[in-house]
Order: C-alpha cells, then sequence, then structure tokens
C-alpha cells in the first residue's frame, strides 16, 4: 500500500522509500527507512500535502512524493481521525474513559 | 594580535537545530535565527576570544545529510573537507535526537575531530526527557556538552572543551559503525584499491571514499573517477550493489542509511528516557486547528491581514505624533535662519523631506516585528504547509512562500533565501515574483497616501488591498514563467515542522530596534544625500525673469491702497505662484516635464514623475520628494505633507490609488536589482524582466487611474 493512499489517523511501517535520488536522500536521512513506523496526521486544505508523525517529528510531504513510499498498515487509531489530538483519551460525552 | 594562538570551529548540524542562536551567544553577532528549517543559507565567521585563544567561529547552513543535494548543502560539506576546521561542534536538538544524531553519524564517519553540542536542554527538561549522556559519548566516542544557545547556558563549558580538543587533551575516539557485512566487505575492497592509488593522496580517507561512493555521492565520483583505478572500483560497486540486492532487496545507500538508523536507534533505546505519558502537547492542540481543512487557509489570511492591520492602526498614532514634532521643529528653527537658501535647504529640504521619511519609523518597526513574530514562532513552516498547493497552481513551492514573506521586510534577504529551493527554474520564478511582494520601503508611501485620501477605518484595507494586488501579479508572473521559459519538473516538497515556540521578549526588542536603527541611518545618509540633491535640483536654475517679475508685482501690490491682510494674502499667492514657476524651470521640474507625457495618462503630473525617478534610489525617497517639492512654495511648518497633497489640485484620489499600484509593481530598488543580478547570474535576464515589470506597472496603473476615475 502507498502512503498516500493512507487516511488522517492511519499506522503504517514503511516497507520501501522509492523517488528520486535527491528527494529519497532526503526521507532516508529524515527517518523513512524500513521498519519506521509513522502516523498521518492530516492533510493540508488543499487535500496536499499531506503531514506524518514520524518518530515524534513531523514531516510534510506532497502526496506526488507519499506515493513512493510503501507502507503496511498498522491497526487504526480511530480517534484521531478528527484531527483533535486528545479526543480518544476521552469519551464521546466528555467523560474521562 | 598576532600571539593569540587560532583555532577554528565550525558549527554544523541539522536545520533549525540552534547553530545560528549558538553563533550569535557565542560572537555577540547578529546572524538571522528563525524558527523553520533554512533560515542560514551561506555561512558565517566570527571571532572571540577565550583563554588567551583566538576562536574563529563559522555559523553553517544546516544539513540533513552530508551527501550534499541543495546548494547550501554543498557550502557546508565543501567547507567541512577543504578548510579542515580545527574542531566541528555539532549541535543537535535534544528533543529531535534520532535525526539529529543520524547526522552525527556521518560526521563521525568522517574522522574530524567532533564535539556534540547537545543543544536545547531547556525544553528537554522541560518536557522531562532524560538523557544518559556518559553512554551517549561512550557510543558515539566524542564529548556531549549539554547547553541552551538561547538562555546562554553551557557556553563557558563548550568552549572548554573547544580549546581541550584542539590542544589534544581530549581524545575523540573515532569510533566506527560497522555496517551490514556486504557492505563493510565493499567498502574494505574499495578502501584497499584507494589506497593503492598513488596518485591519490595518502592521507585522505579511504574509507568515507569508499561508504561515500557506495551512496552515490556525485561529487565523490567524479573525485575519484579521474584515477586508473576506477576500473576496478566500479567492477566493486556493481559487484556490491548485486549482493545488497540479493540478500537484502534494497540498493548499498539504502542498506547504509538503515544500518546507521539501527545504530542511532540502538543509542536512543540505550540513552534516552522519553516521559511515560506522552501527552498532546499545546502545540498538537494548536496545529489542530491552524492546519485544519477548514480552518487552514482563513487563519492564514487572517494571520497576514492581521500584520497589516496591526502595522497601520497602531503605527497611526504614533506617526501623527511624530509629524506633529518634526511640524513644531521646522517652526522653530526656520525664524533663526537667514531667509532665502540658508532657511530653503533646511526647512524645505532637510526637515521635510528627511522627516517625511523617519515619520514611517512606527510603521516600519510594526511592520518587522510582525514579520520576525510569524518567522519565531514557527508559523512560518505551517504556513508553507497550507499554501503549497496554491503556490503550486502557479508553478511555484509552498517554500517559495518564505522568501514572499521575507519580501514584505526587504527583497535582498528575500532574493537571497530562495537559495533553499533546489530547482533552478523553482528558484528563478520565486526571485521574480520577490519584487512584486511589496517591501517595506514603499510602507511609507502607502500610508501617506492611503491616509491622506482615504477614512482612517478604510486605510488598513486600501494598504491590504494593494498588498494583494503585488501577490497576485507576482503569483501571475511565476506562472506565465514556469509555463513558457521555466518550464521544469516540480520540485519535490519535504519539509519538517518546527515545535511552536514563544519569540523571546528580548529577540524581539533586540530586532526592533535595530530594525529602527537602520532605518534611521538611512534616512541619515542615503535619503538626506538624495534629499539634498533634489533640493539643488528643484532649485537651480533659477530664472531671473522670473525674479525680476517677482519684484514688479510685489511693488505694484505695495502701491494699491487695500486692506494691509489682502495685501498680505496677495503677496502670498504671488510668491506661491512665482515658486512653482521658479519650480517648473529648475533642473528637475524640466526633467519632470520630459517624463510627463509618458505618465499623464498615469494621472501623474511631472513632479510625481520626479519622485518616481528618484524613488529608484530607495523606494522611501519618493515619499522624500513629494516632501521637499510639495512643501517649496508653503510656509515652514504649516501644514502636513498629507494635508498639503490633499489640497494640491494635482492629486486626487484616483491619482493616489495610481500612485500606489505604480509604486507597488515599478522597478525595485537599485540594490536588490544588483542582488538579483548576483543571483540570477547575468544581466540580461534581469534587464529583461526590468522592462517587463516597468510595463507592468504602467498598465496597472492605468487600469487602477480609469477605473477609479469612473467610480470615485
Ligand atoms: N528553547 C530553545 N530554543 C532555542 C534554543 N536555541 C535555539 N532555539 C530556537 O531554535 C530556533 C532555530 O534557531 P536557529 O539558530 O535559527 O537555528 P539554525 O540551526 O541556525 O537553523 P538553520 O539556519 O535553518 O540551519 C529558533 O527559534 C531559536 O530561537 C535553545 O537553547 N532553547
Ligand atoms: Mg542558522
Amino acid at each position: 500500500m502507498k502512503l498516500s493512499e493512507l487516511k488522517a489517523g492511519d499506522r503504517a511501517e514503511v516497507t520501501s522509500v522509492a523517488a528520486e535520488p535527491a528527494v529519497r536522500r532526503r526521507l532516508m536521512d529524515l527517518g523513512l527507512v524500513r521498519g519506521t513506523e509513522l502516523k498521518v496526521l492530516r492533510f493540508a486544505p488543499l487535500g496536499d500535502p499531506i503531514e506524518v508523525n514520524c518518530n515524534g517529528m513531523l514531516l510534510t510531504m506532497r502526496r506526488n512524493e507519499a506515493e513512493g513510499i510503501t507502507v503496511h498498515i498498522l491497526a487504526g487509531d480511530e480517534g484521531h481521525q478528527h484531527g483533535w489530538p486528545g479526543f480518544r483519551r476521552r469519551h464521546r460525552f466528555g467523560k474521562r474513559a | 594580535m598576532s600571539q593569540h594562538k587560532t583555532i577554528t570551529v565550525a558549527l554544523a548540524g541539522n536545520p533549525n537545530a540552534g547553530k545560528s542562536s549558538l553563533f550569535n551567544a557565542l560572537t555577540g553577532a547578529h546572524q538571522r535565527v528563525g524558527n523553520f528549517p533554512g533560515v542560514t543559507i551561506e555561512k558565517h565567521e566570527g571571532y572571540l576570544d577565550y583563554r588567551g585563544y583566538r576562536i574563529t567561529v563559522v555559523d553553517l547552513p544546516g544539513t540533513y545529510s552530508l551527501t550534499p543535494y541543495s546548494p547550501e548543502e554543498i557550502v557546508t560539506r565543501r567547507f567541512i573537507i577543504d578548510e579542515k576546521p580545527d574542531v566541528v561542534v555539532n549541535v543537535v536538538e535534544g528533543t529531535n535526537l534520532e535525526r539529529n544524531l543520524m547526522l552525527t553519524v556521518q560526521l563521525m564517519e568522517m574522522e574530524v575531530d567532533l564535539l556534540v553540542a547537545l543543544n536545547m536542554m531547556d525544553e528537554v527538561e522541560e518536557k522531562g526527557i532524560s538523557i544518559d549522556l556518559d553512554q551517549l559519548e561512550r557510543l558515539f566516542g566524542s564529548h556531549i556538552v549539554p547547553i541552551s544557545a538561547r538562555n546562554r547556558k553551557g557556553l563557558d563549558e563548550l568552549l572548554d572543551h573547544i580549546v581541550s580538543v584542539s590542544e589534544g587533551r581530549i581524545e575523540i575516539r573515532k569510533n566506527k559503525i560497522t555496517f551490514s557485512a556486504e557492505v563493510e566487505k565493499a567498502i574494505d575492497k574499495i578502501a584497499v584499491l584507494l589506497a593503492h592509488e598513488r596518485e591519490l593522496d595518502a592521507a585522505a580517507n579511504h574509507r568515507w571514499l569508499a561508504i561515500k561512493l557506495l551512496e552515490n555521492d556525485r561529487e565523490v565520483y567524479t573525485q575519484v573517477q579521474k584515477y586508473p583505478v576506477w576500473v576496478k572500483i566500479e567492477l566493486a560497486l556493481q559487484e556490491a550493489i548485486t549482493e545488497c540486492g540479493i540478500l537484502h532487496s534494497t540498493d548499498p545507500e539504502a542498506l547504509i542509511t538503515e544500518d546507521r538508523h539501527a545504530f542511532v536507534r540502538g543509542a536512543m533505546q540505550e540513552c534516552v528516557r522519553l516521559p511515560k505519558a506522552a501527552r498532546a502537547s499545546a502545540s498538537d492542540y494548536i496545529d489542530a486547528v491552524v492546519l485544519n481543512r477548514v480552518l487552514g487557509l482563513p487563519v492564514f489570511f487572517l494571520v497576514v491581514w492581521a500584520i497589516f492591520q496591526l502595522t497601520f492602526t497602531l503605527g497611526k498614532p504614533l506617526m501623527e505624533a511624530l509629524a506633529y514634532a518634526f511640524g513644531l521643529l521646522s517652526e522653530t528653527v526656520a525664524p533663526h535662519l537667514p531667509a532665502g537658501m540658508v532657511r530653503s535647504i533646511f526647512v524645505d529640504g532637510v526637515i521635510s523631506g528627511v522627516g517625511s521619511v523617519v515619520v514611517f519609523l512606527p510603521n516600519i518597526v510594526l511592520l518587522f516585528m510582525g514579520l520576525s513574530f510569524l518567522e519565531a514562532s514557527g508559523y512560518m513552516a505551517r504556513a508553507a504547509f497550507v499554501i503549497d498547493k496554491v503556490m503550486h497552481r502557479f508553478g511555484l513551492h509552498g517554500k517559495s512562500f518564505i522568501p514572499m514573506i521575507t519580501g514584505f521586510g526587504c527583497s535582498i534577504p528575500a532574493i537571497m533565501a530562495t537559495r533553499t529551493l533546489k530547482s533552478r527554474s523553482d528558484r528563478l520564478a520565486t526571485i521574480m515574483t520577490i519584487p512584486f511582494m511589496s517591501c517595506g520601503a514603499k510602507l511609507p508611501v502607502y500610508v501617506l497616501l492611503a491616509g491622506a485620501f482615504f477614512p482612517p477605518a478604510m486605510a488598513a484595507n486600501v494598504m491590504f488591498g494593494i498588498y494583494l494586488l503585488g501577490i497576485m501579479i507576482g503569483l501571475w508572473t511565476a506562472w506565465l514563467l514556469k509555463s513558457t521559459v521555466l518550464k521544469s519538473d516540480s520540485e519535490p516538497f519535504v519539509m519538517e515542522l518546527p515545535p511552536y515556540r514563544w519569540p523571546t521578549l528580548t529577540s524581539v526588542v533586540f530586532q526592533a530596534r535595530m530594525k529602527a536603527v537602520m532605518y534611521l541611518k538611512k534616512a541619515g545618509t542615503l535619503i538626506l544625500g538624495a534629499v539634498i540633491v533634489i533640493w539643488a535640483a528643484s532649485n537651480f536654475p533659477r530664472s531671473s525673469a522670473l525674479d525680476a517679475e517677482l519684484v514688479q508685482e510685489k511693488a505694484k501690490i505695495e502701491a494699491t491702497a487695500v486692506a494691509p491682510e489682502l495685501k498680505a494674502e496677495q503677496l502670498q499667492t504671488l510668491e506661491a505662484r512665482i515658486e512653482a514657476s521658479q519650480l517648473e524651470y529648475s533642473l528637475a521640474g524640466r526633467s519632470g516635464k520630459l517624463l510627463e507625457p509618458l505618465i499623464r495618462p498615469l494621472g501623474f503630473d511631472w513632479r510625481i514623475g520626479i519622485s518616481l525617478v528618484t524613488g529608484l534610489a530607495a523606494k522611501e525617497v519618493v515619499v522624500s520628494t513629494l516632501g521637499t517639492i510639495f512643501s517649496i512654495g508653503h510656509a515652514a511648518g504649516e501644514t502636513s505633507l498629507s494635508q498639503i497633497l490633499r489640497s494640491d489640485p494635482g492629486f486626487s484620489k484616483a491619482t493616489a490609488l495610481s500612485l500606489m499600484v505604480f509604486v507597488l509593481l515599478y522597478i525595485p530598488c537599485v540594490a536588490s536589482v544588483g542582488v538579483m543580478k548576483k543571483e540570477v547570474g547575468a544581466w540580461k535576464p534581469v534587464l529583461l524582466y526590468s522592462v517587463y515589470v516597468l510595463a507592468v506597472a504602467w498598465i496597472a496603473s492605468f487600469i487602477t487611474y480609469r477605473l477609479a476615475l469612473l467610480w470615485m
């Protein structure tokens, strides 16, 4: 599966990185290598670029670049789809979980 | 101080790690600091004396890797390799160790004398991250000094370490990390081949060269390719590629990075304890709003709008106070000066010319404070993220946005900041948009004209509209270029978002003070000079016929038998009329007249023509020229420049709008044209571009003027 196909809130593990040499290099130096876990945080207002959290770092890239990154999806993290960071640790009705 | 022993220290590290902050803290310099990656693009040197040493500190552009692709990464690597600094201080962001240590590993491979400055210790402590420094030192073989560059903590300790390393009292163990077996095999093979090549420098680090060859490093390739041994090396490389493909289903370059990463991750696991329940931070909540799919763009426009609103509304009372003070000054000074030439040069020239520019100091300072808040807070990179798609439509890049915003301050650093863009065509297109990003020097023109011809509530919006127009034409220019002469594949967008940081009060105050001093300096030198020249050009030559006429007419009025008040009034109108004719007769008047047919369709008379020409030196001069020329024939301190303009028959709302548009668009100042030439590399495109800009300015002003005449 490609990173660009994930939804906001999905977590995944990188299986390979393909891109033109300079970009690939940059992505790898930023920590996107085989085995790295990442989480898709959100898409920009117009749907592109995308923001992922990778080892605690906030990384943004265009869909175009995300297409070259193959991942394998880990268990989804549904509460975070809403993009509000603290959402999951609460109940829907505002009570603490 | 020749008896000083010298040490050269290079500051290397990831972008946004705090290298420039450290550089400033050590040397007392004022290099630009900002909370987004890619602030520094050139190396800068500074000095300090410490314990009998003269230490040269070199601030380098940030890099993620030592296999360089972008120009500023090349600067960094070349410096470390070619200049061989005595000590390399690797500035590391303590809150983002994993990524930062990837570069540390690469520096280790180069076997330089390495010291690690673990920066942002304040944030590390605040977040409750604990780091086992001793173990980390053991793994990396270099000393690690915890510091906080921003709070100037740990600096002496760092300097002590620097001195000790250079004296050889601290041993850098130069640990080697071990790569996968296949890679190691290939490295050994190539290193041996290189060692046997007699023409190659025996002192070269063969292991490092071998690693770089396996990483497809273009520079090292071309360096080694010219030796006979290359044939054998190429075979070895080919073999390594095949082996890695079979055994690891990847290429040597990726494998090497993975191995480095594994090493760093191992070190992290051993040495770094993150706080247990990592709670969502304030940063996450802010991002949830600021980067929100619905709110992201409105927030972006709101932020930019707020800055201009602030610049105008908050600046207005201060500006008026200053204007009042200058009026008072010329009123008090005038009677003490001998009438005629001397009084005119001081009152009409210096005070109203320079004064009319200095008055805008509060606006300028506020604008720059707003911009530096954007830079320091961490919003800049986020704005690039939000706006990337829009920019992309016009053939630009999200990152183009950062130089463009910088351009609202001054075009020169903005043009230089385009160096963070990798693709040349993107860079050129971005450079060409920058003159349309209205710079701080044009602000006085808008404040003056918008303030004079529009009610206060509207004035800020008129200004915002002018800025928007600039942005739109800039984007359109980029699109035009990218779809004709600068066609290319779009550059990838990969960028890290830094954590939000509060700008420190001291840095904000300092920035403001520096901008104020720079502005006043400019007013006292360049603008003062221009004012004197303009004064002279608008007073000489004088027509003796007109002088004679004045004497004659005066005598006539004196001779008539009317009330004294009426007489005084008649005298005044007469003097003003003669002065105006003298101005037309002067050098400035004649050249303005020459220009007039060209600019008449835009609603400008020859007096405005003169200010546009002088404005080429610096845009503030437009205002000071208007100040000098329009005050001729008015009594000292009689009225403010905006009142004079309002009452002048040659000036209407439509003229004001048209003039604002023209000043927004027409050729940028001489200094920025020079920088543009330097960055583009040739005169021809820059000159062509200037013609284009002038044409655009003319057409846009023409349209503005005609529409304004119709509707107002
Ligand atoms: N909290 C904290 N922030 C710091 C410290 N040192 C630097 N910063 C902040 O980190 C950001 C980046 O600092 P710079 O000095 O511009 O970083 P740089 O390494 O020169 O960045 P580039 O020039 O882009 O490579 C700024 O917002 C600084 O205020 C520190 O010790 N503590
Ligand atoms: Mg810097």
